[in-house]
């Protein structure tokens, strides 16, 4: 398989990245708990949530994370190296819920030898924002 | 809970527990899962062949993956006194904060892990904010901050989590 990069010369700020969005599962929510080595229970055991005044189990923040770096580096191809990413989680993700990403690019800049880019992103529930909040990447560039 | 209980708390501010040593090593599995989990098909993570051939030389693991290898065993128990984060949240508890939810996160990632890599970690607390009206009750928000190093030494990145304590309601 072919994988094309993103070229720091052929990003503007202000433009958009791709809209995508993921149907999360039961099981969605579960290997994520499960492959983050998560095991609090509000992640995997319905009854539990419940019991505690959820709706149902949610996604752990470190799924939201490994989605948050699967969403970026889908944009921008392997070559671009994530810097930093931070996030405010709002509202839970349920079993059931479809998960949108959007994102913009806010600053295109460089520092040493790194050509940056800041991008600001959102990923929405149905209910309202999951998570929103902002990551650097360095880019490949032609210079 | 006046000011005395918030300077007991402040009190816990920069205490840092014991250095810790991930449970695993960095390994292709565990990449493997992970990137099922987010269906996650970045090449650098599970492609040999093309991991190679990149300025890394070899597999990588996602870096979002950096809490990952230090979370503690399921079974059996880690020997380790009580850490810091863990005695102020008991702490909390105590006082009637028994809610707990992460309400924001920041990773820094300064170079990258490659399986057969082992983390230590450390972590602190960094910040504890006064009482809050929060939609979900009266809480406290309460930041700790993550080291990772990998087995020579060298900063392999950040992590700070915060969380609010907060009492049902009220």
């Amino acid at each position: 398989m072919a994988w094309k990069s993103l070229y720091w010369e052929d990003v503007q700020e202000g433009q958009e990245l791709p809209t995508v969005t993921r149907e999360i599962t039961v099981t969605t929510v579960i290997a994520g708990a499960i492959a983050s080595r998560d095991f609090t229970p509000v992640h995997h055991d319905r009854e539990f949530a419940r019991s505690v005044g959820l709706k149902d189990i949610f996604l752990n923040n470190a799924t939201i994370c490994g989605l948050v770096g699967k969403y970026l580096t889908d944009w921008t191809g392997p070559e671009g190296e994530l810097k930093e990413i931070s996030f405010r989680i709002m509202t839970p993700c349920f079993p059931g819920d479809t998960m949108t990403m959007t994102g913009k690019v806010v600053r295109k800049y460089t520092e040493g030898q790194q050509h940056l880019v800041d991008v600001e992103y959102e990923f929405a529930v149905p209910q309202g924002r999951n998570c929103s909040g902002r990551g650097t990447i360095a880019l490949p560039t032609r210079l | 809970m006046g000011l005395d209980f918030y300077e007991e708390l402040r009190a816990f501010i920069g205490q840092e527990g014991t250095p810790s040593m991930a449970v695993d090593e960095v390994c292709k599995p565990m990449i493997r899962h992970w990137c099922e989990a987010m269906q996650d098909g970045n090449p650098l993570y599970t492609d040999e062949e093309y991991a190679k051939k990149s300025k890394y030389g070899s597999i990588i693991a996602p870096p979002t993956m950096l809490l990952t290898w230090t979370m503690p065993p399921l079974w059996p128990p880690r020997e380790q006194p009580p850490h810091p984060f863990e005695q102020l949240l008991a702490r909390l508890d105590k006082a009637g904060f028994y809610g707990i939810i992460i309400t924001h996160v920041a990773q820094r990632y300064y170079r990258p892990l490659f399986p057969g890599d082992r983390v230590t970690f450390t972590y602190k607390v960094s910040d504890v904010s006064p009482v809050k009206k929060t939609s979900l009750g009266n809480g406290h928000f309460v930041t700790t901050t993550f080291l990772f190093k990998n087995q020579k030494g060298e900063m392999v990145g950040t992590q700070s989590l915060t969380v609010l304590k907060y009492r049902l309601g009220a």
